[in-house]
């Protein structure tokens, strides 16, 4: 596996996936600065209570939805790579187990995934901090903003890996990803069990930690099955 | 494990839309063979190939590579197996080289066999650059490449010249040539141009439709090759006549009088006969039907070329 993920790694080289790593949480967190900036004198005062906490709960919302798109954008960039120029049929024909290959997939797309979480995380501090809130924030809260959307999100890099690795024609899965990003601005219009509600962890026991587990379960069980499919399909 | 055969196949069919578009096929390539496998376009060839490398799942029958069974010792086998499979594949936004690595990590081999297999197809100087700038000859020589990185006992490539203008098409034949046979690799190599691997296959297979019509030495295969006598005369229709008139089989094939293969003394007579009634004989030569020829009657298809 390891030897799968650094060949996988390597294949990742300039293709500009770096920069839209960087770009949803440049633009979540960089639009909330703007927002910031021009209604600063507004909005301090309403926040006052808890400004850290305002801040957070604000870069969240746009980040979710650069989260929905930008996991689609990465998961099919990951597969094009293959599909590309064909090179499915070489890679399979080495002596590496399908169930590997498609895992590595999944793995660098949920990576760099988390690495815009992590980013997130850097950039939310630094305009706190430029915004002139106080120096200790509250890292938990922080953190649990960040990470526990990654989990929830799952169903979602899975779906996505499945579609972007069996479908040859990218469209579809950008498609796809394209109108699960416009469901799930309207999620907090759903009800529980629909999985675009879970990255914004609201359930109706009020316990985040439900939407997590119920996004990494369904996660493994949508990934199970591209896996299977995946073993079993001609190469073209 | 003992088997004599690298590639032993046994009642290999694969059913796509409903028909077989390889049908029962037996093919049997013995270690240290350049086995030529031939076929017009659309007979089979490809689905053949993917099926011995696992990219595809046989309909019915067996397929053991290096004596052991595909289905469950895939990962033993493709270890020792190089392969090309119709067009290149590649990674067009890496240098040839990165391709060569991203490869090598799977195949967990020293760094050095990316240069070694670099300076045999002579991409050495070639390498750093980005692979989607490469020439379609570049690109098959970086795919033949590939399927070397692994140092594999069985080399496997589909139309490797495919698209490739003569120039290239010599080039391929010449680098598959010069790979090392002292160590034993078996080559098994497709094409449709039966020119293309004549000139250094030892047996071939021909399939057609999805059957393997013909499995045999290159050197049997040439001996169905009938040979005949062309002739070149002054007024070749009359020849004709007058040679029939004297109960001799002739024909004429674009201005020459053609016949099967005869004895001396039938050429003997004839000529004796044409120089009687005052036709002149300008040259007489034996024609060997071409491998081409026979290869075209054997599948059946006219101009595939
Ligand atoms: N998915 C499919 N459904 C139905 N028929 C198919 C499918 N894929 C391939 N075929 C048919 O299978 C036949 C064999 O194709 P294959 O690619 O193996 O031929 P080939 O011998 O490699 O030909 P070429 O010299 O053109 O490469 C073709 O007639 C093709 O139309
Ligand atoms: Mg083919």
């Amino acid at each position: 596996m390891l030897r799968v993920l650094s060949a996988e790694w390597l294949k990742i080289r300039r293709k500009g996936i770096w920069f839209l790593v960087m770009l949803g949480p440049l633009g979540a967190v960089g639009l909330q600065g703007l927002n910031y900036a021009i209604r600063y004198d507004y909005l301090m005062p309403l926040y006052a209570d808890d400004p850290w906490g305002r801040l957070i709960t604000n870069v969240t919302m746009l980040m979710l939805p650069s989260m929905f798109i930008g996991l689609a954008i990465l998961a099919s960039m990951n597969a094009g790579i293959e599909h590309q120029m064909n090179a499915w049929k070489q890679t399979l024909a080495l002596p590496v187990k399908r169930r590997d290959v498609f895992l590595a997939k999944f793995f660098i797309t949920s990576l760099l995934l988390l690495v815009s979480s992590t980013l997130i995380i850097a950039f939310t501090l630094m305009l706190g901090w430029l915004l002139g809130l106080e120096m200790n924030p509250p890292v938990v809260q922080l953190l649990q903003a960040s990470y526990y959307p990654y989990l929830a999100i799952m169903p979602f890099v899975a779906l996505q890996t499945n579609l972007s690795v069996l479908i040859h024609n990218q469209a579809v899965p950008l498609t796809v990803g394209i109108l699960g990003t416009v469901i799930s601005m309207f999620a907090l219009w759903l009800p529980d069990w629909m999985p675009w509600i879970w990255p914004y962890l609201e359930n109706s026991y009020g316990e985040p930690l439900y939407s997590v587990l119920a996004g990494v379960g369904t996660g493994a069980v949508i990934l199970l099955i591209g896996m299977l499919v995946f073993n079993r399909k001609d190469v073209r | 494990m003992n088997s004599p055969w690298m590639i032993e196949t046994k009642q290999l069919t694969k059913m796509l839309g409903g028909k077989p578009v390889v049908d029962r096929v037996d093919m049997l390539i013995q270690k240290g063979e350049i086995y030529g496998f031939l076929g017009p376009n659309g007979a089979g060839k490809t689905t053949t190939i993917r099926m011995l490398l696992g990219l595809a799942r046989p309909s019915s029958g067996h397929i053991r590579l290096l004596g052991k069974d595909i289905r469950r010792e895939r990962l033993d086998i493709l270890r020792k197996v190089g392969s090309l499979v119709e067009y290149p594949s590649y990674y067009g936004h890496l240098s040839g080289y990165e391709n060569l690595e991203a490869v090598r990590r799977l195949l967990d081999i020293p760094k050095s066999r990316i240069d070694e297999v670099l300076a045999i197809v002579r991409l050495t100087k070639d390498a750093k650059r980005p692979v989607k700038g490469y020439s379609l000859g570049m690109k098959q020589r970086l795919g033949i490449a590939t399927a070397l990185l692994g140092s594999p006992e069985l080399l496997i490539l589909d139309e490797p010249t495919n698209g490739l203008d003569p120039a290239g098409i010599l080039e391929i034949r010449e680098l598959i040539k010069s790979l090392p046979r002292s160590q034993g690799v078996t080559i098994l190599i497709s094409s449709h141009l039966l020119s293309e691997v004549d000139q250094m296959a030892t047996r071939v297979g021909i399939i057609s439709s999805g059957r393997m019509i013909f499995q045999d030495s290159i050197a049997r295969l040439r001996k169905q090759a009938k040979s005949g006598i062309r002739m070149r005369v002054s007024e070749p229709e009359q020849a004709m006549r007058l040679l029939h008139g004297h109960g001799f089989q002739a024909a004429v094939e674009s201005e020459l009088l053609a016949f099967d293969d005869l004895p001396d003394a039938q050429i003997g007579a004839m000529v004796a006969r044409l120089s009687e009634h005052g036709h002149l004989i300008y040259r007489i030569e034996e024609s060997a039907a071409s491998l081409e020829r026979i290869f075209l009657d054997m599948t059946g298809t006219e101009g595939s070329l």
